[in-house]
């Protein structure tokens, strides 16, 4: 499969759009050529495909922490918040003093900061674990306060690059299911990189393969899925279908 | 025994093992190597013991000496620590300034300190001034490039959540570099801190007049052959480098016991 694939038309003004963006490094590496796709305002849309194939360096082009070589990125909605694969705490902060760094980095006055802090942490299951440094916690709970950290600004557009892919499966599939609560609670758009299929398919409502470099988006496959999804859609030979889909699309891709 | 006995134990048994085996060779040097009217030459611990330390006359000399030197050692710690954490954040900041200074910073690292030591007696005169130069030329390195290290090693993804957040350059420095960079500010400060203990004995050594410090004491017992009590203030002088070492590793683990080097061993990952 060669060319740019076009994505599904997006129905209403979508919260992020890929304009012709390619990004060539100094030393002539092509990472990302000719991606144009949207996400539309409330979706959540996954890019899955081979490691290096520039997905990370289009979430980071669509953060502004890398400028494209060509092309744009729109943003209709902001804040925009972004959640790395690493949970980037603060080792030295508690929990509490780590969600309230953004508010902190953005002048939010202390009382509304403690506000939203608590409520971010309520909603992420760490209540209890306020005064605990990153280090007393497990990976799956620091993902959680790097959560809660981006949930603080109260992003109208979520960036998630393969926040859960260094955890183990069993906390990944939960912390999968804890994000579409949020997800559904919140209210924002969100793009997630990640390198699992099923992860993607149980997650999105579209997906975008990528091939290798220099990544371009390929093919896109809708999920057939309704929200709200819970854990019990994994056993579904549906959800099987669709992943099996979605791994022989990516396995075209890489071949 | 109790867990806190045992670990207690294995904290303290291998060096108090050590220690016992070089006192164990002291003697048989002493004893068996040495002949007797050599003895001067090693005497004994208990000889030590009782001129260097139990004497009077001699403890309040050495006690005299050793608080001149302290004075000396901390001035020049807190100058060559204000200075080096200045540079080393400027460094930080903009790399024209440190490909400015940084050379200049080794080569203060390459020079000889005991060929220049004279140099500053002549340039500053022989007193208390003098000596606190020789101990910030000797502590000033470890400090800068320790504290530039820290900064400097902050991880991308963390200046990314900063720059994504549209941090200040004052809060970048603040709320990420500076608590990054203390554990290695730390252990240039440990560092720092007995080489300034050397810094003020080796000033005194050479800069005879004014108040004698240990290094005008380990002179003059040199020059007369006072094995006893100069044995007692190498000693003082080891317990002086050592009493340092020990304050900066508790003032580590105060401001710095987030960190993996300071966590329990059962903490650590």
């Amino acid at each position: 499969m060669t060319g740019a694939v076009h994505a599904p038309a997006a129905a209403a003004v979508p919260a992020l759009a890929f304009r012709g963006v390619a990004k060539r490094f100094p030393d002539g590496t092509e990472a990302v050529d000719r991606v144009d796709f949207e996400v539309p305002a409330g979706s959540l849309t996954a890019i899955v495909g081979p490691s290096g194939c520039g997905k990370s360096t289009l979430l980071r082009i669509a953060a502004g922490l890398v400028p494209a070589t060509a092309g744009e990125v729109a943003i209709a909605e902001k804040p925009v918040g972004f959640v790395f694969q690493d949970p980037t705490l603060l080792p030295w902060r508690d929990v509490r003093s780590n969600v309230e760094l953004l508010g902190q980095l953005h002048g939010v006055p202390a009382g509304e900061r403690r506000r939203r802090a608590e409520e971010a942490i309520a909603l992420t299951g760490l209540t209890g674990f306020e005064r605990h440094l990153p280090r007393a916690l497990s990976g799956g709970m620091r993902m959680r306060a790097s959560l809660a950290r981006a949930l603080t600004l109260q992003p109208r557009v979520l960036l998630l690059d393969e926040p859960f892919g260094a955890l183990d499966e069993i906390t990944r599939e939960r912390l999968n299911e804890e994000l579409l609560k949020l997800h559904q609670a919140g209210g924002f758009s969100a793009l997630l990189v990640t390198h699992s299929v099923a992860e993607a398919v149980f997650l999105a409502s579209r997906i975008a393969i990528m091939s290798p470099r220099p990544g371009r988006i390929v093919d896109w496959l809708d999920v057939p899925f309704d929200y709200p999804r819970d854990a019990a859609l994994r056993s579904d030979p549906a959800f099987h279908a669709v992943v099996a889909k979605v791994s022989e699309s990516l396995r075209r891709v890489i071949a | 025994m109790s867990a806190r006995l045992r670990s207690a134990a294995r904290v303290a048994l291998p060096p108090a093992t050590v220690a016992l085996a070089v006192v164990g060779i002291w003697f048989f040097i002493t004893y068996v190597v040495l002949a007797p009217r050599r003895r001067f030459l090693l005497p004994p611990p208990q000889d030590v013991i009782r001129v260097g330390i139990l004497d009077g006359d001699h403890l309040n000399e050495i006690l005299g000496a050793l608080g001149q030197s302290v004075a000396v050692a901390i001035v020049g710690l807190l100058i060559a620590t204000l200075l080096g954490f200045v540079f080393a954040v400027a460094m930080s900041q903009a790399r024209w300034v440190e490909r400015s200074i940084y050379p200049w910073a080794v080569v203060l690292q390459t020079v000889p300190i005991l060929a220049i030591v004279p140099l500053i007696g002549f340039w500053f005169k022989f007193g208390f001034p003098s000596r606190v130069i020789v101990c910030v030329l000797i502590a000033l390195f470890p400090i800068i490039t320790n504290t530039l290290f820290g900064l400097k090693s902050a991880d991308r993804d963390h200046h990314d959540l900063f720059t994504l957040n549209e941090a200040s350059r004052s809060q970048r420095l603040l709320l990420l570099q500076l608590p990054w960079a203390l554990p290695a500010i730390i252990t240039g400060l440990r560092i720092s801190a007995g080489l300034s203990v050397i810094g003020a004995i080796v000033g005194d050594y050479f800069f005879q007049q004014g108040s004698p410090g240990l290094g005008r004491l380990l002179s003059d017992y040199t020059y007369q052959l006072e094995s006893e009590q100069l044995i007692a203030t190498v000693f003082f002088c080891c317990l002086l480098g050592l009493t340092a070492f020990w304050l900066f590793g508790l003032l580590g683990r105060i401001v710095a016991g987030w960190h993996e080097s300071y966590a329990p061993a059962g903490e650590r990952s």
